[in-house]
């Protein structure tokens, strides 16, 4: 980090290149500090006439400074999550207002074969980056258009990755706030590597910030059970609450029906390429932003989750899928269990599925999601979406949400009922790749005498 | 189709609450029908018409059939016009002679599937509790539901996304460590009768091939194949022709359908000509909302690779992509050709149906600086390669791709990258 940087590539003259062959660190954000002067000059001089906004002088270029590292000894990984400013200085257009969000990553391949870097993995409707430089051009412009895109292009990271090599440039995602779970997918001929980091983004706030779920150790060591004898396990699972509660533990809401086994490894990055992201903390700002979206049917991504209590404690971390607009998502709350299974971490949650938005005078906030009252819908698409994610080692079923038939529905805490056959899904995820016929069904419910058998002589 | 009929807009609103005012509209509208509630089950559900057109292809001791529902498919059978809310319904029936049981994947058919109960809530009214449970009841009754045990023959209806023309149906039934996979194409009722698939499946039929067995003069063959598409006149050359997609037709579309994509072509595709002739399909990707992120144009070429189809593949995106409002932009190639190429490649990875990948020269470079013409006054700039997709009959694991060592090119790529060439 402290050699002398008399280095070519960092003389500005058309040193705008964010690919480096094992060059340090150092380089790079010398360079790109240097290009970042330069592209401002450059927008200032000649495509000031258009939206574009001069990056502002103050906003240090501290991204660089809280990179996330990772290594699995052949290959390293390091990716840093820009903030709002941040994009605006490094690119000169304010990507964050059209919903953009840049990672930083840098690959060092020290394996004898080319990586190539995913970016659907971490993020399935990312922005190529000629399409993220459309956003500040229009068709007509194509002057401007072409400079821009030459230097969204000269910011990209770049295929592939060569044995030996180190390689470093943005890819374009979806805007995140307050913390990121960056999804770094590699292949090779032959071989695939994943690395998943949290990162964090300044300026925002974000559910699983405030409850550092990843790096705050909520439960004291020896709080924890290891489970190694799957009917142990099993039986843990089915002693399980029910549903959740309110805040002082004395309604109950929605159905305990999920158990994700794995972590920031493995059952993460699987319900980050199937595109779940984190939802944002129910504070203010959000809410409103959220009532307006309703109004309006536009999609609003971080539509926030309100809390909902397991543990004595809300919920560690707030997932959702937005489909088309905010009334048609699915969402999911989770909460870090004392258990473990195998070492891994085992997650406990509920899943439902937005249809639309109602009023109700049960929420502060005067709306709430409808759900679809069927949650064992939710549950069951969940398991099928994580079957394609190339991550679902294993699935069961377990007791322990009491069944609540059609004819008698039970209500979640803002009164929307819901029947379900009282199971609930463990999903067991695994970092090497699984294809769809690697999928387990453990001989829990969903087997001999079980849940399944049940189902079909019904 | 011209512009105005883009297919994948239709699918974008279901909810009807788009402004404030609209949504006092409705309120009082609600509020004055309220009391009129007149949804009423159909009393004979008759589906030997579904039936007698339906596709059926068996796999592996599994029958499959299905058909798309039309309007009156639908009036008839749910006594309201679901595919007026933006939802496409598809019968299906699934006999499993197998001896283990079955579940259908819902996501593999549409990863934005939609509930019984949600399509019922959309014809919910205020204050007619009583009507309400009944539609939820009655949807969800015709819903598919899993399992499939072993002998059993499961009928139902999967709500899906609209697909035009033809349905590319991709079914996925997972049991233990096991996967039974088809693709079918069904025709969509309500639409006019169409050229795409069903053309492709023709032209396979009908192209006369040149049958290659080894690797090198396959590539040899590949890298001769015109660079281009031209205007119908052939006097103008049009855009790159930039992918090569080997493998059975089925389980080439089957991938698509499972990243998202959908079959729609406008007006602007039919200009580009490969051998003479309009693309055999198209295909799109949209964004959220439904505005077209790129395309896919596909030719069957008159050669075979060990028995598969080729097909040469335009793969291009608008300039302004998911950022510009499709009903007043008029769509133009944007010149970074290989961007969406490579990000195609990306996308197909994740579809579990990718099996080997290689590049070849074809195209010929062009360098921003001197971007080379198409058609409709676009100018597009290129490294020159063709990417060599060879698709194989799902799953396949990310690790087990295989990336072919087709030197020069992929050399040339890595030198690209360490800016050393």
């Amino acid at each position: 980090m402290d050699k002398p940087i008399h280095h070519p590539y960092l003389q500005c003259s058309g040193g705008m290149q964010t690919v480096t062959h094992l060059i340090s660190v150092y380089y790079s954000v010398q360079r790109l500090v240097c290009f970042t002067f330069f592209a401002a000059m450059f927008f200032f001089v000649f495509v000031g006439c258009t939206s574009v906004s001069q990056p502002p002088e103050s906003v240090p270029l501290n991204y660089k400074k809280r990179v996330n590292t990772r290594s699995d000894g052949v290959v390293r990984v390091s990716t840093s999550v820009l903030s709002a400013d941040e994009s605006l200085a490094v690119y000169g257009v304010p990507l964050a207002k059209k919903g953009i969000q840049p990672v930083w990553v840098e690959v060092e391949n020290r394996d004898k074969i080319a990586y190539w870097l995913l970016s659907p993995g971490m993020d399935p409707n990312f922005f190529p980056a000629s399409e993220a430089a459309d956003a500040f051009t229009s068709p007509d412009k194509a002057n401007v258009r072409g400079e821009l895109e030459q230097r969204f292009a000269e910011l990209a990271f770049r295929n592939p990755i060569p044995a030996g090599a180190t390689v470093a440039g943005f890819v374009l995602t979806n805007l995140d706030e307050g913390a990121k779970l960056v999804q770094v997918d590699l292949i090779a001929s032959g071989e695939f590597r994943s690395f998943a980091i949290l990162a964090d983004i300044p300026g925002f706030r974000a559910d699983y910030e405030a409850r550092e779920v990843f790096t705050r150790d909520i439960y004291a060591a020896e709080d924890f059970i290891d489970y190694t004898d799957d009917n142990a396990f099993r039986t843990a699972l089915e002693s399980l609450p029910c549903c959740v509660t309110n805040k002082s533990g004395t309604n109950d809401g929605d159905p305990l029906n999920l158990v994700i086994v794995g972590g920031l490894d493995d059952a993460f990055p699987a319900l980050i390429r199937r595109g779940w992201r984190p939802t944002e903390q129910t504070w203010s700002g959000s809410v409103i932003k959220m009532t307006t979206s309703a109004l309006s049917g536009e999609r609003y991504p971080y539509a926030p989750i309100s809390p909902l209590y397991l543990y004595e404690r809300p919920q560690d971390l707030a997932l959702q899928k937005a489909r088309d607009n905010v009334h048609q998502r699915n969402h999911m709350r989770l909460w870090l269990s004392p258990m473990r299974y195998h070492g891994e971490p085992v997650w406990v949650g509920q899943i439902s599925r937005d249809i639309g938005t109602r009023l109700t005078i049960h929420s502060p906030y005067l709306t709430t999601h409808k759900i679809d009252p069927d949650v064992d819908e939710a549950r069951t698409a969940l398991t099928e979406d994580m079957a394609y994610s190339q991550g679902l080692a294993k699935i069961g079923m377990v007791k322990g949400v009491g069944a609540a038939p059609r004819s008698a529905p039970r209500q979640n805490l803002t009164t929307d009922p819901y029947f379900t056959d009282g199971a609930r899904s463990v999903l067991i995820f695994d970092s090497r790749p699984k294809s769809l016929t690697d999928i387990e069904f453990l001989p829990w419910e969903t087997r001999e005498k079980g849940f399944i058998e049940r189902t079909i002589r019904q | 189709m011209t512009k105005g009929e883009y297919p994948l807009a239709e699918s974008v609103t279901r909810w009807p609450f788009q402004s404030g005012s609209v949504l006092l509209t409705i309120i009082a509208c609600v509020l004055a029908l309220a009391g009129c509630a007149t949804w009423q089950a159909p009393t004979e559900i008759d589906y030997s018409e579904i039936r007698a057109r339906a596709i059926t292809a068996t796999v592996q001791k599994v029958t499959l059939s299905a058909a798309v529902l039309s309007t009156r498919d639908s009036q008839r059978i749910f006594g309201a016009n679901i595919n007026e809310t933006g939802v496409q319904p598809v019968w299906i029936e699934v006999k499993n002679q197998t001896e283990q049981t079955l579940w259908l994947l819902q996501a593999g058919t549409d990863p934005d599937y939609f509930s019984p109960l949600e399509v019922a809530w959309s014809f919910h009214t205020a204050f007619a509790g009583g009507t309400n449970a009944r539609i939820d009841e009655y949807f969800d009754a015709r819903g598919f539901k899993n399992p499939i045990a072993p002998g059993a023959t499961q009928t139902g209806i999967i709500f899906t996304n609209p697909h035009h023309k033809t349905r590319l149906l991709n079914v996925d039934l997972l049991g233990q460590g096991k996967l039974i996979p088809f693709t079918l194409f069904l025709p969509v009722p309500d639409d006019v009768p169409e050229t795409g698939v069903l053309n492709v499946l023709q032209r396979i039929a009908i192209t006369e091939t040149v049958e290659y067995q080894e690797e090198d003069r396959f590539r040899a063959a590949l890298e001769q194949m015109p660079c281009c598409a031209t205007d119908a006149e052939q006097t103008s050359i049009g855009d790159p022709l930039n992918v090569i997609m080997v493998g059975d037709f089925a389980d080439i579309a089957s991938a698509f359908v499972r990243r998202g994509y959908r079959q729609a072509a406008l007006e602007f595709d039919y200009t580009q000509h490969v051998f003479g002739r309009e693309p055999d399909i198209v295909a799109r990707k949209s964004g959220q909302g439904g505005v077209p992120a790129n395309w896919m144009r596909m030719w069957v070429a008159p050669l075979r690779y060990r028995g598969q189809s080729v097909f040469v593949v335009q793969v291009g995106r608008p300039v302004g992509g998911r950022f510009t409002d499709n009903e007043s932009t008029e769509l133009i190639l944007h010149p970074n050709v290989d961007e969406v190429r490579n990000l195609l490649i990306q996308d197909l990875l994740y579809s579990g149906g990718l099996g080997k990948l290689g590049f070849v020269t074809g195209v010929g470079a062009a360098s921003p600086t001197q971007p080379r013409n198409s058609l409709e006054k676009a100018l597009y700039y290129t490294d020159g390669l063709r990417a060599v997709m060879f698709m194989v009959t799902r799953p396949v694991a990310l690790s087990d791709v295989q990336i072919l060592e087709w030197d020069p090119v992929l050399k040339d790529l890595e030198k690209a990258v360490l800016g050393a060439e």
